[in-house]
C-alpha cells in the first residue's frame, strides 16, 4: 500500500509534486536524519514540480502577499543555534 | 492588539516519526479544512539544517466577523517556514497567514524536540494580533476558541499519520503505483 498525500493547490501540479514528496521523504528519513547525506537527491523531481508550481503561481492575485510572506524571517542561524543550546530552560 | 497562546505536549513517538509524520500531516481526518500543500522552496543552509517554506491552502478560516471585508474569496493561503538540524534532531516550525494581514494575523511557532529515544516534545507558541477597532473582545473569544481546537485537531491528526507510519515500521515507502514507467 501506497502512503496518502496531500495535493498541489493546482491540480495539474499534484502528480509532480507525489514524485517530488515520495523522493524527499525517504532521502529525509534514510539519509538526511542519519546524517548520510546533505544535499537533497531529488533535484529531479524538484525541478519539474517548482517549474508547475511556480507557472500556476504566477496566474494568482494574490501572489504579490505571498511573495512578501515569503520575506518572513521567523528564525536566523543565531536563534536555532541558542534553542539548541538552551534545552530544558 | 496583541495575544498570546502556549502550550506543550509529549508525543510517545521517535523524533523521525513525529517530524515525517509532521511533513505529511496531510490529509488527515481531522483537517478536513486543509485543500493543499506545496512547497516552495527547499535547502540545506551552512550549519547542515534543513530548511524549507510551504505554501497551504484551507478554506474558511478566519473568522465570521470579519467576512464583510473580506469579499468573495474565503480560502486562506498559510505560509509555512520550517527548520531541521539532524544533529540536535530539532525542528522548528512558523505559520502564518498570508492575506488579511491588516485584519488579523495569526503566526504559529513550534519547537519539536527530542526527549529520548521514544518520545518527543512540541512546544507551541501562537501569537494573534489585530489592528480591527472596536473587535477587541470578539477577537480574543475568538482567538481563544481556535487556539483550543486548532491545538486538539493538529494532535490528532498528526498521532493520525504517526500511527498509518509506524504500521509501516516509521519509515516511508515508495509509492509504486504513481511512476509512470
Amino acid at each position: 500500500m501506497g502512503n496518502i498525500m496531500s495535493v498541489s493547490f493546482a491540480p495539474e501540479c499534484t502528480e509532480a509534486k507525489n514524485k517530488y514528496d515520495d523522493c524527499f521523504n525517504t532521502w529525509y528519513t534514510e539519509k538526511f536524519l542519519k546524517g548520510k547525506s546533505l544535499e537533497n537527491e531529488c533535484t529531479e523531481f524538484w525541478d519539474t514540480y517548482i517549474t508547475c508550481v511556480n507557472s500556476a503561481l504566477a496566474k494568482q492575485k494574490i501572489k504579490p502577499m505571498l511573495d512578501k510572506a515569503r520575506e518572513d524571517q521567523p528564525f536566523t542561524s543565531e536563534e536555532i543555534r541558542q534553542s539548541a543550546g538552551t534545552e530544558g530552560k | 492588539m496583541v495575544l498570546f497562546f502556549e502550550n506543550s505536549h509529549v508525543y510517545n513517538h521517535d523524533f523521525q516519526t513525529v517530524s515525517l509524520a509532521y511533513f505529511n500531516r496531510y490529509p488527515n481526518p481531522f483537517a478536513k479544512h486543509v485543500l493543499s500543500s506545496d512547497t516552495l522552496e527547499q535547502s540545506v543552509d551552512e550549519d547542515g539544517c534543513l530548511r524549507f517554506t510551504r505554501l497551504v491552502v484551507k478554506t474558511g478560516r478566519l473568522p465570521g466577523f470579519i467576512k464583510p471585508f473580506l469579499g468573495s474569496n474565503l480560502d486562506s493561503w498559510i505560509i509555512e517556514k520550517v527548520v531541521v538540524d539532524p544533529k540536535t534532531q530539532t525542528l522548528l516550525s512558523y505559520t502564518s497567514n498570508v492575506d488579511h494581514r491588516k485584519f488579523i494575523r495569526v503566526e504559529e511557532y513550534l519547537k519539536y524536540s527530542t526527549v529520548d529515544p521514544n518520545s518527543t516534545l512540541v512546544e507551541a507558541k501562537v501569537k494573534f494580533s489585530s489592528n480591527l477597532m472596536g473587535f477587541k473582545q470578539k477577537i480574543e473569544e475568538w482567538s481563544l476558541k481556535r487556539f483550543s481546537s486548532n491545538m486538539s485537531n493538529t494532535r490528532e491528526g498528526l498521532k493520525f499519520v504517526m500511527n498509518r507510519l509506524k504500521e509501516k515500521g516509521g519509515i516511508w515507502y515508495k509509492e509504486v503505483n504513481i511512476a509512470s514507467q
